[in-house]
Parts: C-alpha cells; structure tokens; sequence
C-alpha cells in the first residue's frame, strides 16, 4: 500500500515506544477504530483520561495517519502479511503489529459496510404492496366491471424513500412476473 | 333500463325526422367525428346551407344526437331499452332503425373515447431487466455484488405520455417480489373473487 509521507510519520510516532507506552498504545488504536465507526466526527474522542499526558498535536497527527491507513486497507482488502509488512517498516513491533490487526480483523466488516453505502445508484427497491380492486362505474361509464390492480413499490435512494404506484390488469401483472421470473431465472444459471 | 330524455333535448331531435334517413346517417358520422376530435361550426355551416335549415337547427341535431349516443353508450343500454326509449321521441320506424344501427355499430368506440376522460393513474407499460455484479467502487477496490437492474416504463394517461424509472434491487428481494405478486395474482381466482365478479354485473 502506498502512503504519504505524513501518514507515515504519523504511523512512525504511533509505533514509537518513547513516545506511546504499552499502555496508551491499545487505547490509541481502539479509539481510532471507534472514530471512524461511532463517533460521528465528535472531536471529543480523543479526549480520553488515559491520553491526558500526550501532546495534542501529536495525537491529532497520530490519530489522522492511522484512521487514514485503516481505511486504506478496508478499501484494498489488505490481508495480515501486507498490513505487518507495511507496519514493520514504519518501525513497529511485533506486538503492536498483533494488536493493531486484531482489532483490525474486529472491525473490518463494519469499515466494509460504512465504505459500501459511500456511492450513488438507482433507486434501490425494498418492498412492494398491493390491492387487487373492482372497477364497477365511473364519472363517465357505467357497467365498466373490471378487476385491476394497484401496485407500490417502495424505493429507497442515500436514505430518501419513494413510492412508486402504478395500477395494472390481471394479463399486465403475469408479463411483469414473468419477466422478474426469467430475471430470477438467470441470477441463478450465472450463480453456478 | 330506459333513457330519460328531457325537452330540450326532445326538442334538438326533432329536426332529424324533417330530413331524410340518409342525412340522419350522415349527422351520425359527423357526430361520431366530433366524439373523436371536438367540434368545428364549419361544418355545421355547409350542412345548413346544404339543408336549408338554420345553423342552430343543425347544431341541435347533431349535438342532441351525440348526446343520445354517448348516454346509450355509457349505460349499455340493451336494443330493446334503446327502441323502446327512441320511441317516445314519435320518429319513423325508419329512422328509428338508423339511430339504432348508429347506436350498435359505434358503442364499443365510443366507450373507449369516454374512458379517456376518467382521471387515470399511471399504468403498467413495460420493463426491461439486466443483471450487474459490482465489481469495485471508489471507496472499496475489491467486491462482488450482484444486482438486478430494471427500466419501468408507465403510462401516465390514455395518451401515452410514457414516464421511465429506472430501478434496482438485489437477488433476494427479487425473490421476494415475485412470491409476492404470485400471491397477488392467485387473489383474484379465490371463491370469494369469483363470486363477486360473477354477482356485480
């Protein structure tokens, strides 16, 4: 994985022992991880009794160089032996490397999904409702004794739902089931 | 069931028997044509001068005839109510047999043209589908999901003014949407649909 050179330094002064001692390190990393998945951009994340004694830049620098790297390794799915390599050279040991993936390894599903929902699409369908009706009169016609039916689909785009109603005859609604069964239908030939 | 024609209405009529049956024919096809299209006063005009009736007298024929033929049509009437209606107007049995000919040959049409002027919802035309796997995003290099991409096309009105959606979703709740309207379609041949369809007539 490629890094620049802040990010390094910052990883640097992560893996530094004088600067973090064993005792911070897991509470630096944790707090990281926790930043990216809960927080919500709170800046009081960092504000933690443990890390009192560390100079606030410092863990500003270290803080932004690691939640940059975990990112970066969600998103090219680094496995453990890019991830210790990349770590051993920025000087960290062995321990730290173990520490630094297990959390990893904890919390990568959830940096996928966060990662996953980032991005723009159709509307994406979730659901669909409907009410088979009776046509028996109207305003202009009498006797028009016609079954049809009311279909919503309910959608849903970054968040904002929608409906989309439309009605249709008995005949309509066998060709749109039709075609979602050979949609269905070629899911399953491509699966195997 | 039988008609209820008013005065004014019987009134308009009663030019048509002052002319021959064929006339009456002809008003039948520029009353169905105004059906179609909406009126244009030219022609009443050239049928006057053609007559020697008065524009208004033409007018009122020709619009009472629509009128007939759209409320004949509007109910179904059956043969026997139209005859039995048309009589009280004290026509010709001649003519009587044209208005109902005009009446049998145009009902279906002219239930469609009414059908237009119902407010309708936006209908079912088409859909397309295709099947896309997503293989990488900006923020994630590496991933495999499937999902099933589709153009809805509706009609908006009888027009068709065509509006296009285009939708997507994944393979589960595909399966999901077609267990679903399966059970939507089964709905309408349960004994209870049926007997309902079967009763309200």
């Amino acid at each position: 994985m490629e890094l620049s050179e802040s990010v390094q330094k910052g990883l640097q002064s992560l893996g530094d022992q004088t600067v973090l001692d064993r005792c911070s390190f897991p509470v630096v990393v944790d707090a990281c991880f926790r930043s990216l998945l809960f927080s919500r951009g709170d800046p009081a994340v960092l504000d933690l009794p443990e890390l009192k004694h560390l100079d606030k830049i410092l863990l500003k620098q270290i803080h932004a160089a690691a939640t940059t790297f975990i990112l970066e390794a969600v998103k090219h799915n680094a496995d453990k032996s890019t991830i210790s390599f990349s770590l051993e050279e920025l000087t960290f040991n062995t321990e730290r490397i173990e520490t630094f993936y297990t959390t990893f390894q904890k919390h990568k599903k959830d940096l996928e999904l966060i990662l996953s929902s980032i991005g723009r699409g159709p509307a994406h369908i979730k659901d669909v409702s409907w009410r088979l009706q009776y046509q028996m009169k109207n305003g202009q016609l009498d006797k028009v004794n016609e079954p049809f039916y009311l279909i919503s689909l309910s959608t849903e785009t970054g968040g904002a739902s929608e409906d989309v109603d439309f009605s249709c005859t008995a005949e309509q609604l066998q060709d749109l089931v039709g075609k979602l069964k050979d949609a269905a239908k070629s899911v399953e030939k491509a699966s195997q | 069931m039988l008609l209820v024609l008013t005065e004014e209405h019987r009134e308009h009529l009663s030019m048509l028997p002052q002319v021959e049956p064929s006339v009456v024919g002809e008003f039948g096809r520029i009353a169905l044509e105004f059906l179609r299209r909406g009126t244009s006063p030219k022609i009443y005009e050239g049928a006057a001068r053609k007559l020697g009736v008065s524009v208004e007298a033409v007018q009122q024929g020709v619009e009472g005839l629509m009128f007939l033929l759209m409320e004949s049509s509007k109910h179904t009437i059956s043969e026997v109510d139209f005859m039995d209606s048309v009589l009280i107007l004290g026509f010709g049995e001649e003519l009587n047999q044209v208005l109902l000919q005009l009446y049998q040959d145009n009902k279906v049409q002219i239930r469609r043209i009414l059908s237009q002027l119902i407010p309708s919802q936006p209908a079912f035309h088409q859909l397309e589908w295709r099947l896309d796997v997503q293989l990488a995003s900006r923020s994630l290099r590496q991933r495999l999901v499937p999902t099933v991409t589709m153009r809805l096309m509706l009609s908006e009105s009888e027009e068709g003014q065509r509006s296009t959606r285009v939708l997507q979703t994944d393979p589960s709740t595909l399966l999901h949407l077609i267990s679903t309207l399966e059970a939507a379609l089964a709905a309408v041949k349960t004994s209870h649909s049926r007997r309902i369809l079967r009763n309200i007539k």
